[in-house]
């Protein structure tokens, strides 16, 4: 097995992963010296289970750097998205006119009210919407529905597009990119990261760890610490209908091309099998949202793990025991995806962190833990 | 035979397909006693092979295939057995002690718990991804054969046959037959070809194929132009078929046409048991995913059988006795025979299988789709449900895509209704051949749930317990989606 030298080596080929790489390898670092180590064909994937969310309500609402991350995010998406177009030629679907959140009891729309009263102290715009309101903008809801919260910062954007992009921006940037490199093992030695895999052994000057559930195993090799653990979501997709929904919803969205997406289930399972109960459950759901869906056909379900700490914030931090050694997970790729790739590829690149994510190290869940 | 019957909430044996193996296998498994569920996606039991056969014109019933699918008919329609007809299997899943299959009928899903279960659903027919396949018009041969046999009429105009295999000349006859006007057919395999497979060929003389597969050549000949080593063709026209172009050797030829049907042989159709779990070959003879399993039909999951074309197509008459074979595993499997009695009788089918299979060899390697059929170039639809061309896929494999999985996540491909059925090898083999490894190292797309079609208010229909509603009831405030 050949050993290959680099300057940066990202572990993660998913949506933190690629973002990051993109974002090194469109910097000053120039991309002839980064590489993405990502996995084979059947790996866990998270990047490919996401909703495709830009989230910025209800985030960080007891952690305001989180919130100001997010928000952050959220603003600086429209730079990506152009960026990316730019390098490319690939449109990610970007639209971020706002998103809903329903409550479909009285008791909900209590608990809804009082987190909106609550949030917004970063900027973020956040309003309630009685039924006559809500009615003006999607006006097929179901009588359950009895008012949302309306998150003006709040969009999608197609995921898999997004994927794909970050992926093709990094080749075309000119990085490289090892796949089924199933890193298992890193050491540090005078300077030197070398990572080991089923089939490739690279060394680096510097390495983000960005493997998702990987992170947990990896982490702890070169001084980090990345208590991360899997959460089941599942999701449905409907067949493409015509405009529905103007907005996305929390937990149903509809893409640019009219395809239907129902989600937003939460089990503490490891694997992604999907199971009909959740499915019923999530298709009752959004027949109470949106009753018209009744005979809409599903096209195909599946089930993915989300990355989660257990206060569900994000972890960036750097290795002191190992100089150049970096961790980065969170579970939301896409919301974060434009900060990821703008923001904190360059203090990757540059070898520090900013004194602002200090918020996010692992440290903090050590204590917990 | 209880027709139609609600679908019980358990069984002994669920039979899924109810073509030649499924209800040769049902007859017996009831014959001895096991509780057994027969469903199938048509409203009547027969298959692609015997479909409609209930309401046949006496023409049809003279032939002796036909009468073979009367006698398997009627020998469930007289087993103490339960058959559901307009039922889809959309789901299997392996549970600590059988299976549950989540079946759809009607606007109404639930789910059925089975002991064991005989996969017999059959094969499909390969895709043959050529310019204009789109195009109104444009049929494929075994779906034009099945809605003949439900009485439908020939298509009007001017008929043009394209691609290779039997079930093409089969077509060609049956249209003639109905009244078409077959102006041409263009065979997409050489000469050259059938000089290859003649080491098999003994055997294939042997077989009971090879009279009545010759009649039906010579007929075809006889009666319809036929152009041999047809290199390319395409369908032209704007939104309607107008006219076929094809290549042949040096020359290019472009015939007016109203239909065009192509066809280029069938492959397992292996949905179900890629969603099991089982363990399935790529196996180079046929250029297609077979499903591994040992002398009973068992696949690599016990209890979970797979019979007929599914574990490799070999035709109706073989299909029938690895469906008698199945039945035997699953009945002593499930305790109803010893196993003295399910290998004593076993012998006869054992037998007659090996007869059936006689010249399959040199039936899969004469007409085995050429490679440029197999895996288009440039433009042409690889996806038709999401409209990927083969350029974007070959492009993507030489940046080194991961696999079909990921080449799906990137360009949609395998997403649409047929969930991949139609583009899965097409997907798979040009990957292959880009990056230079072996189909079955590359892989294939995962098998997405619901395997057959599916309303949402269906799915809802599904039981589902506490803790499943409560997986879905969001905790109000509580940051954890996806995002």
């Amino acid at each position: 097995m050949r050993t290959r030298n680099f300057d940066i080596a990202v572990v993660g080929g998913g949506l933190v992963g690629a973002a990051l790489a993109y974002g090194i390898a469109g910097g000053e670092v120039g991309a002839a010296r980064v590489v993405m180590l990502d996995e084979g064909d059947h790996a866990l994937r998270a990047a490919r289970g996401n909703f495709g969310l830009i989230w910025v309500q209800g985030k960080g609402a007891h952690f305001p750097a989180y919130a100001r991350w997010t928000l952050n995010s959220a603003r600086r998406w429209p730079e990506l998205a152009h960026r990316l177009h730019d390098d490319t030629g690939l449109d990610v679907g970007l639209s971020q006119r706002g998103g809903l959140h329903l409550c479909l009891s009285e008791q909900e729309r209590v608990v809804r009210t009082k987190l909106v009263e609550s949030d917004g102290g970063e900027g973020a715009r956040l309003e309630m919407l009685d039924r006559a309101a809500l009615r003006d903008v999607v006006p097929d809801l179901g009588p359950d529905v009895v008012a949302a919260s309306f998150g003006r910062d709040d969009g999608h954007v197609n995921p898999l597009m997004l994927l794909r992009a970050l992926h093709t921006g990094f080749a075309h940037l000119g990085g490289t990119l090892v796949v089924d490199a199933g890193v298992r093992s890193v050491s540090y030695a005078r300077g030197i990261f070398t990572l080991t895999g089923t089939h490739t052994s690279v060394q680096a000057k510097r390495i983000v760890l960005a493997a998702g559930l990987g992170n947990a195993a990896l982490a702890p090799q070169v001084g980090l610490v990345a208590p991360v653990t899997a959460q089941r979501g599942q999701i449905i997709v409907l067949e493409r209908m015509p405009p529905l929904l103007p907005l996305p919803i929390e937990t149903l969205r509809q893409t640019t091309d009219g395809t239907m997406l129902l989600g937003d289930s939460h089990e503490d399972v490891a694997n992604t099998a999907t199971s009909t109960g959740v499915l019923a459950a999530i298709a009752n759901h959004a027949l109470r949202a949106l009753p018209r869906l009744a005979e809409a056909r599903v096209m195909r379900c599946w089930a993915a793990l989300r990355v989660l700490t257990s206060d569900g914030m994000p972890i960036y931090d750097a290795s002191a025991s190992a100089p150049g050694a970096f961790v980065a997970t969170s579970h939301s790729g896409v919301t974060l995806a434009a900060v990821h790739a703008l923001e904190l590829a360059p203090q990757l690149a540059a070898g520090t962190l900013d004194p602002a994510l200090t918020a996010f190290s692992g440290q903090r869940l050590r204590a917990a833990a | 035979m209880d027709s139609n019957a609600t679908l019980p909430a358990d069984c002994e044996l669920a039979i899924v397909g109810a073509g030649a193996a499924g209800m040769a296998a049902a007859a017996l498994a009831a014959s001895l006693g096991v509780d057994t569920v027969l469903v199938d996606e048509q409203e009547a039991p027969g298959g692609a092979m015997y479909r409609g056969l209930t309401r046949a014109t006496s023409l049809r019933i003279s032939d002796a295939d036909y009468t073979r699918g009367i006698e398997l008919i009627d020998a469930i329609d007289t087993a103490k057995l339960r058959f559901s007809g307009a039922t889809r299997v959309c789901g299997i899943s392996c549970t600590s002690d059988g299976f549950d299959l989540c079946v759809a009928s009607r606007g109404h899903a639930q789910i059925m718990r089975a002991r064991a279960v005989v996969l017999a659903t059959g094969a499909m027919e390969r895709a043959l991804p050529i310019p204009g396949a789109a195009l109104a018009g444009v049929a494929y041969a075994g779906a034009m054969l099945c809605a003949l046999k439900l009485g439908a009429g020939a298509p009007a105009g001017r008929v043009v046959l394209a691609g290779c295999g039997p079930l093409l000349y089969v077509a060609a006859k049956a249209l003639r037959a109905a009244g078409a006007e077959v102006v041409a057919l263009l065979d997409t395999l050489s000469v050259r070809h059938f000089v290859r497979a003649l080491p098999q060929a003994l055997t294939f003389m042997r077989s009971p194929y090879y009279a009545s597969g010759a009649k039906l050549l010579r007929e075809v000949n006889d009666n319809v132009p036929i152009y041999h080593d047809v290199e390319e063709f395409a369908a032209l026209g704007n939104d309607k078929l107008a006219s076929v172009r094809f290549r042949a050797g040096n020359r290019a030829v472009t015939l007016i046409a109203d239909a065009l049907v192509v066809h280029q042989g069938v492959v397992p159709d292996v949905q179900l048991a890629e969603m099991l779990g089982c363990a399935l070959s790529w196996d180079d003879r046929v250029a297609a995913w077979v499903a591994r399993v040992d002398v009973w039909g068992m696949s690599s999951i016990a209890g979970a059988f797979v019979a007929g074309d599914g574990a490799g197509v070999a035709g109706a008459r073989a299909a029938e006795h690895r469906g008698r074979i199945a039945a035997l595993g699953a009945a002593s499997s499930l305790g109803h025979i010893d196993v003295g009695a399910r290998d004593a009788a076993a012998e006869p089918h054992r037998h007659a299988l090996s007869v059936a299979m006689r010249g399959r060899r040199f039936i899969d390697r004469v007409y085995l789709a050429p490679p440029r059929f197999r895996m288009p170039e440039g433009d042409t639809i690889v996806c038709g449900c999401e409209n990927v061309s083969a350029r974007q896929v070959i492009e993507l494999a030489r940046q080194g895509c991961a696999g079909p999985n990921q080449m799906k996540a990137y360009l949609r491909c395998g997403m649409g209704a047929c969930q991949g059925r139609d583009c899965g090898l097409i997907v798979t083999e040009l990957i292959a051949r880009e990056q230079r490894v072996h189909p079955g190292r590359v892989g294939r797309f995962h098998a997405r749930f619901p395997a057959r079609p599916m309303s949402l208010a269906e799915l809802a229909s599904l039981p589902s317990t506490e803790a499943d509603r409560a997986a879905v009831a969001r905790m109000p405030g509580v940051d954890a989606s996806s995002t």
